[in-house]
C-alpha cells in the first residue's frame, strides 16, 4: 500500500526541466501531489505533459531538478525499480499475451508466493469486472476492456504512483464519460496516488483533485478545480478552461485580494477578485468573466437593484443549446463581442437584435492581465 | 491476360518439366549416393545460411532500428547494396579476397589456403543474403510498438527480460518468415556456388552440370524439382506466418503518442555498433576488391593500375549490351504486368484477387535453374520454338522477376493514399477526370518503381539464363562466370563493376527523380 508520510507530500518535482535538442519540453516544473490524492496535468498539445510524466516513469532523466518519490530522490533509478506504474494512451498491452497473462505479468517480477500472486490478480481481474475475459487476446477486446485491462496491469502492482498518459483519448465520447466515473471510483476506492494527464478540461475537472495547468512546458496554475475556474491565475489558464469573456478596464484602487475596476459602459466601478495581485492603481487590465456569470434582463424594464455593474447589450445572435441559450452580445466600448449563457423561460428572449441588462456582480469578474 | 501468360510461361514449362522425366529417374536420383549426397549438402547449405543470415540481419536489425547506434541511417543502407547488385559478386569478390591468390589469404597472410567448398559457399551464401534477413527482421521490429517495452520495464522486468518476452515472441513470426525467404534465396542460387563451391556439390549447379556436360535433360529435371519441393513448401509457410502475425499481433489501442525506443545498455550499444562496422566494412570490401581487380592485370602477380579489363569487356563482346538489352525489355514488359496485376488487386480488388496475388508472386518460389529447364523443355519444339533466342530470355527474367515487381508496384500503390481515388470520386471529378489526375499517376509511379527494380534485378540474373543462352545471346553475368572459371579475374571483375555501376546509378538517377513515392525496400 501507498507510503510516505502525512506531512510530507508523496511526489515532489523540484524545477524539473527537460529539454529535446532546442525544444525545452520541460522548463522549471515545481509540483507536490498529495498522498492519495488525483492530481491533473492539463494543457494543450506539446506543452510538456507525456514528458513529465514520463520523467516520473523514469522513461527519461530530467536534465535538471529532482523527483522524489515518498521522499526518495528518483535520479538514476531504472523504471523497473520505481514503484510507479503507467497507463499508456494506447494501452500498449502485450498482443501475444492473454488479458490473464498481461495482468499479471509485472508480478512475477516481485518476491510474492504463486498464491499471493493469483490472489491479488484474480482481486483486480474481479474489481475491474474482467474475469470473464481472461483468456482473451487483447484484439478480442474493445476499447473500453483494453483500458480496463491497461488500468488492471497497473493496479494489481498496487504502485506508490499511477500515472495515466491520456487514457481515455482511445475511447468514443459516450463510453468516455462512463468509464471516466469509473476511473474515479476506481482511483477512490484503491487510494492510490495517481497523476493524470489530459488535454480535456472537462475531465480535469471532474476528475481531479487538484489540476496543474502547463503551457510551453511551464506550470500556470495548480490549484483544485473549482479555484482554477473561478479563480485562473492567469489569461492563458481562463482561456483555456471554459470560455473567458476578457474586458478592458481600468484599475481605480487595489485591495487585498481584490481591485476595483472601471469597465466600459458604466459608471459603478466593478470590485473584482485579484488573486495573482496584479492591479496597480491607474493600470490596464482585463477583467475575465465567465458566460454564465451575468445576469440578464430585458432592456426597457426598469432596473432592479444590483450590487454590481450593469450593461447594455444587443444580442447579434442566439443558439439555443437545450438547457440554456449561449448569445453574443454587442456591448459598446467593448470590442469583441460578450459571450453569454443563460436559461430562458421564452423562446424570443435572446432572438437577434434585442437589447439586454447585463448585471454583473461584484466579487465575481478576474483580472487576468 | 496476365493470368494467361502466367500459365503459358510458368505453369506449362513447370508442367513439361515435371512430365520429363520418368519413374527410373527418379528413383536413380534417389538411390545414387552422389545425388543423396547432393540433396543433403543443398539442405545443409540452406541451413546453414539461412541460420547465419538471420542472426546477423537480426542483430543488425535491432541495432539500427532499436539501439541507436551512431549512424545507424548509413548502417541501414549498406545491406541495401547486395539486394540490387547480383548474387554472385560475393562469390568472386571472397575468390579475389580470400582465394589461392586471395589479397588476404596469399598478400597479406602469406597462406597458401583457398576458400573453394562449403565454407566459402557458406560466408559467401550469408553476405549475400542476410540483407534479406535485415529488411524483413528491421520491417518486424519496427511495427513492435516502443511503448510495449516501456510497459513491460515499468511492470519491473529488466532489459533482457523485456527483450525475451516481449521482443522476441512479437518477432518471432515474422523472423521465421524472414529466415523462410533466406532459404529460398539460397536454395536457388546458382552462381555462388557455380564460382566458389569447388567439390562441394548442390542441386542448383549439378543440375546445370547434367546438361551442359551430359546432356541428360532429365536428370537435370529431377534434380530441378528436387530443388522446387523445399523451395514452394517454404513458400507457403512463409505466407502462412506472414498472415498469422499481421493477424494476431496488430497493434491495438490507436492513437497515442509513441515513444522513442528504450536505450540499451552502452555495452550492448557499442558492442552492436562494432559488430554492424564490421560487417558494413565486410560489405562494403566486396565492393572495393571487385573495383580493384577491375583496374588490375593479372590478380595476384600484378597489381599496376590499368584501365585495358574495362576496355576489352566493353569493345569484345557484345555482353554487357545484352544484358542491357533484355533487361531493359524485360524489364517493361514485367513491369507492365505487375503493375496490372496490383492494380487490380489492391484498387479494384478483383473477387480474384487473392488468386491473382498468389501466382503473381509464385513464381518467388521457383528456382531460376528449374526455370530455366523447365523453358528449355517446353520451347525447344514449334510452335513455341524459342530455345536459343533472345526472346525466351527475355521472358525467362520477366517471369523471375515479375514477383519482385509485383511487389514493389504493390508497396507503392499502397503507400501512395489508399483512399485517393475514391475521394476524388466523392469530390465530384467524373471517371474520366479521376482516371487522368488521380489514377494515372499513381499507376505511372508504381509502374516506374517495377521497372526500375526488374531492371536492375535482370541485368545480374544467371540461374535461368544460363541455360537459354546461345552463341548470340550471351549476357554479362553468364560471361562473369565464364571468365572467372578460366581465371581471367579482372575481366571478370570490370564486368561485374560494370553491372553494379548500372545498377547504382539506375537506381540513383529513379531515386532522384521520384524521391519518396518510391517504396523500393518496402518489400
Ligand atoms: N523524444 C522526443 N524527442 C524530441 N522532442 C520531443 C520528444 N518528446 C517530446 N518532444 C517535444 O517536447 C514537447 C512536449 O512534448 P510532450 O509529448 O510532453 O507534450 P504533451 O503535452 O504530452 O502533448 P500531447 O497532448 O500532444 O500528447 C513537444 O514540443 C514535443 O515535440
Ligand atoms: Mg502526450
Amino acid at each position: 500500500m501507498p507510503e510516505g508520510s502525512a506531512e510530507r507530500p508523496h511526489v515532489e518535482i523540484r524545477d524539473v526541466s527537460k529539454t529535446f535538442g532546442h525544444v525545452v519540453a520541460v522548463d522549471r516544473l515545481s509540483l507536490d501531489v498529495a498522498t492519495g490524492s488525483f492530481t491533473t496535468l492539463l494543457g494543450p498539445s506539446g506543452c510538456g505533459k507525456t514528458t513529465t510524466l514520463r520523467m516520473l516513469a523514469g522513461f527519461y532523466d530530467p536534465d535538471a531538478g529532482d523527483i522524489l518519490i515518498g521522499g526518495v530522490p528518483q535520479q538514476g533509478i531504472p523504471p523497473n525499480r520505481r514503484n510507479v506504474s503507467i497507463v499508456f494512451q494506447d494501452y500498449a498491452l502485450f498482443p501475444h499475451m492473454t488479458v490473464l497473462q498481461n495482468v499479471s505479468y509485472g508480478l512475477k517480477f516481485r518476491r510474492l508466493d504463486k498464491a499471493e500472486r493469483d490472489r491479488r490478480v484474480s482481486r483486480v481481474l474481479e474489481f475491474l469486472g474482467l474475469d470473464a475475459l481472461e483468456a482473451r487476446h487483447p484484439h478480442e477486446l474493445s476499447g473500453g476492456q483494453q483500458q480496463r485491462v491497461a488500468l488492471g496491469r497497473s493496479i494489481v502492482m498496487e504502485p506508490h504512483v499511477l500515472l495515466m498518459d491520456e487514457p481515455l483519448s482511445n475511447l468514443d465520447a459516450k463510453l468516455r464519460i462512463r468509464v471516466r466515473a469509473e476511473l474515479k471510483e476506481i482511483q477512490r476506492a484503491t487510494g492510490i496516488t495517481t497523476i493524470y494527464v489530459t488535454h480535456d478540461q472537462d475531465e480535469a475537472l471532474s476528475l481531479s483533485d487538484r489540476v496543474a495547468v502547463m503551457a510551453d512546458g511551464r506550470l500556470q496554475q495548480y490549484s483544485e478545480p473549482w479555484e482554477l475556474y473561478h479563480a485562473p491565475a492567469n489569461r492563458f489558464v481562463a482561456d483555456f478552461v471554459g470560455y473567458a469573456n476578457v474586458i478592458p478596464g481600468r484599475v481605480l484602487e487595489r485591495g487585498a485580494g481584490t481591485a476595483t475596476v472601471l469597465v466600459p459602459g458604466s459608471n459603478t466601478p466593478l470590485r473584482c477578485l485579484d488573486p495573482a495581485s496584479r492591479a496597480a492603481a491607474g493600470a490596464d487590465v482585463g477583467v475575465m468573466v465567465r458566460p454564465e456569470w451575468f445576469t440578464l434582463s430585458p432592456a426597457d424594464e426598469k432596473a432592479a437593484i444590483t450590487d454590481g455593474v450593469v450593461l447594455i447589450g444587443e444580442v447579434r445572435s442566439g443558439s439555443f443549446l437545450g438547457a440554456f441559450v449561449r448569445a453574443f452580445l454587442e456591448v459598446p466600448g467593448i470590442g469583441d463581442p460578450l459571450v453569454v449563457e443563460s436559461t430562458v423561460t421564452r423562446q424570443d428572449q435572446m432572438a437577434s437584435g434585442t437589447r439586454l441588462r447585463l448585471c454583473l456582480p461584484h466579487d465575481r469578474a478576474v483580472l487576468v492581465d | 491476360m496476365v493470368v494467361a501468360a502466367l500459365a503459358l510461361f510458368v505453369l506449362y514449362p513447370l508442367l513439361v518439366a515435371a512430365a520429363a522425366p520418368r519413374a527410373e529417374d527418379w528413383l536413380r536420383a534417389l538411390t545414387t549416393a552422389r545425388w543423396r549426397v547432393t540433396m543433403l549438402n543443398t539442405l545443409q547449405m540452406a541451413a546453414l545460411s539461412t541460420i547465419s543470415s538471420v542472426i546477423i540481419g537480426f542483430l543488425y536489425a535491432y541495432a539500427v532500428t532499436r539501439a541507436r547506434i551512431p549512424g545507424a541511417r548509413l548502417f541501414m543502407l549498406v545491406p541495401l547494396l547486395p539486394l540490387i547488385t547480383p548474387p554472385f559478386v560475393s562469390g568472386l569478390a571472397f575468390i579475389l579476397l580470400f582465394g589461392r591468390r586471395g589479397l588476404v589469404t596469399y598478400e597479406l597472410l602469406g597462406l597458401n589456403t583457398d576458400i573453394y567448398g562449403w565454407h566459402g559457399l557458406w560466408l559467401a551464401q550469408t553476405v549475400s543474403f542476410f540483407p534479406i534477413a535485415f529488411l524483413a527482421i528491421a520491417g518486424v521490429l519496427r511495427s513492435i510498438n516502443p511503448n510495449l517495452e516501456r510497459a513491460s520495464e515499468s511492470l519491473g522486468a529488466g532489459r533482457w527480460t523485456t527483450f525475451r518476452t516481449v521482443v522476441v515472441p512479437l518477432a518471432a513470426p515474422g523472423v521465421g518468415a524472414a529466415a523462410l525467404l533466406v532459404a529460398i534465396a539460397v536454395l536457388g542460387d546458382f552462381g555462388n556456388p557455380m564460382l566458389i563451391a569447388g567439390r562441394y556439390r548442390v542441386l542448383a549447379t549439378e543440375a546445370y552440370l547434367q546438361i551442359s556436360g551430359w546432356a541428360d535433360m532429365r536428370m537435370g529435371a529431377v534434380l530441378g524439382l528436387a530443388l522446387l519441393m523445399p523451395a514452394i513448401a517454404f513458400f507457403f509457410l512463409q505466407r502462412r506466418l506472414q498472415g498469422s502475425s499481421v493477424g494476431r499481433f496488430v497493434t491495438v489501442g490507436g492513437r497515442g503518442s509513441r515513444i522513442e525506443p528504450a536505450p540499451v545498455s552502452p555495452m550492448a550499444r557499442w558492442g552492436l555498433f562494432t559488430f554492424c562496422l564490421l560487417i558494413a566494412l565486410f560489405m562494403l570490401a566486396k565492393y572495393a576488391v571487385i573495383l580493384l581487380g577491375a583496374f588490375t592485370p593479372v590478380w595476384g602477380v600484378d597489381y599496376t593500375f590499368t584501365l585495358d579489363n574495362f576496355r576489352r569487356v566493353v569493345v569484345r563482346g557484345p555482353e554487357l549490351w545484352n544484358s542491357l538489352r533484355f533487361a531493359g525489355s524485360a524489364a517493361l514488359v514485367c513491369a507492365v504486368l505487375a503493375t496490372i496485376s496490383a492494380y487490380l488487386v489492391y484498387r479494384v480488388k478483383v473477387p480474384f484477387g487473392r488468386a491473382l496475388d498468389l501466382v503473381s508472386l509464385l513464381p518467388a518460389a521457383i528456382p531460376g535453374t528449374l526455370l530455366g529447364i523447365a523453358y528449355v523443355l517446353a520451347f525447344n519444339t514449334p510452335p513455341l520454338q524459342l530455345t536459343g533466342t533472345a526472346t525466351i530470355i527475355v521472358i525467362s527474367m520477366v517471369f523471375s522477376y515479375l514477383p519482385v515487381g509485383y511487389r514493389i508496384a504493390a508497396a507503392t500503390l499502397h503507400q501512395l493514399a489508399p483512399s485517393i481515388e475514391e475521394s476524388a470520386a466523392d469530390m465530384g471529378a467524373s471517371s474520366m477526370r479521376t482516371f487522368f489526375d488521380v489514377v494515372l499517376p499513381l499507376i505511372s509511379t508504381s509502374f516506374s518503381a517495377a521497372l526500375v527494380y526488374c531492371f536492375v534485378k535482370a541485368i545480374g540474373t544467371l540461374s535461368a539464363v544460363v541455360f537459354l543462352i546461345s552463341h548470340g545471346t550471351v549476357v554479362a553475368s553468364a560471361s562473369i562466370l565464364n571468365l572467372a572459371e578460366q581465371g581471367y579475374w579482372g575481366w571478370a571483375a570490370a564486368l561485374a563493376s560494370l553491372l553494379v555501376g548500372i545498377a547504382l546509378l539506375t537506381l540513383g538517377v529513379a531515386k532522384l527523380v521520384f524521391g519518396r513515392r518510391f517504396a523500393f525496400f518496402d518489400i
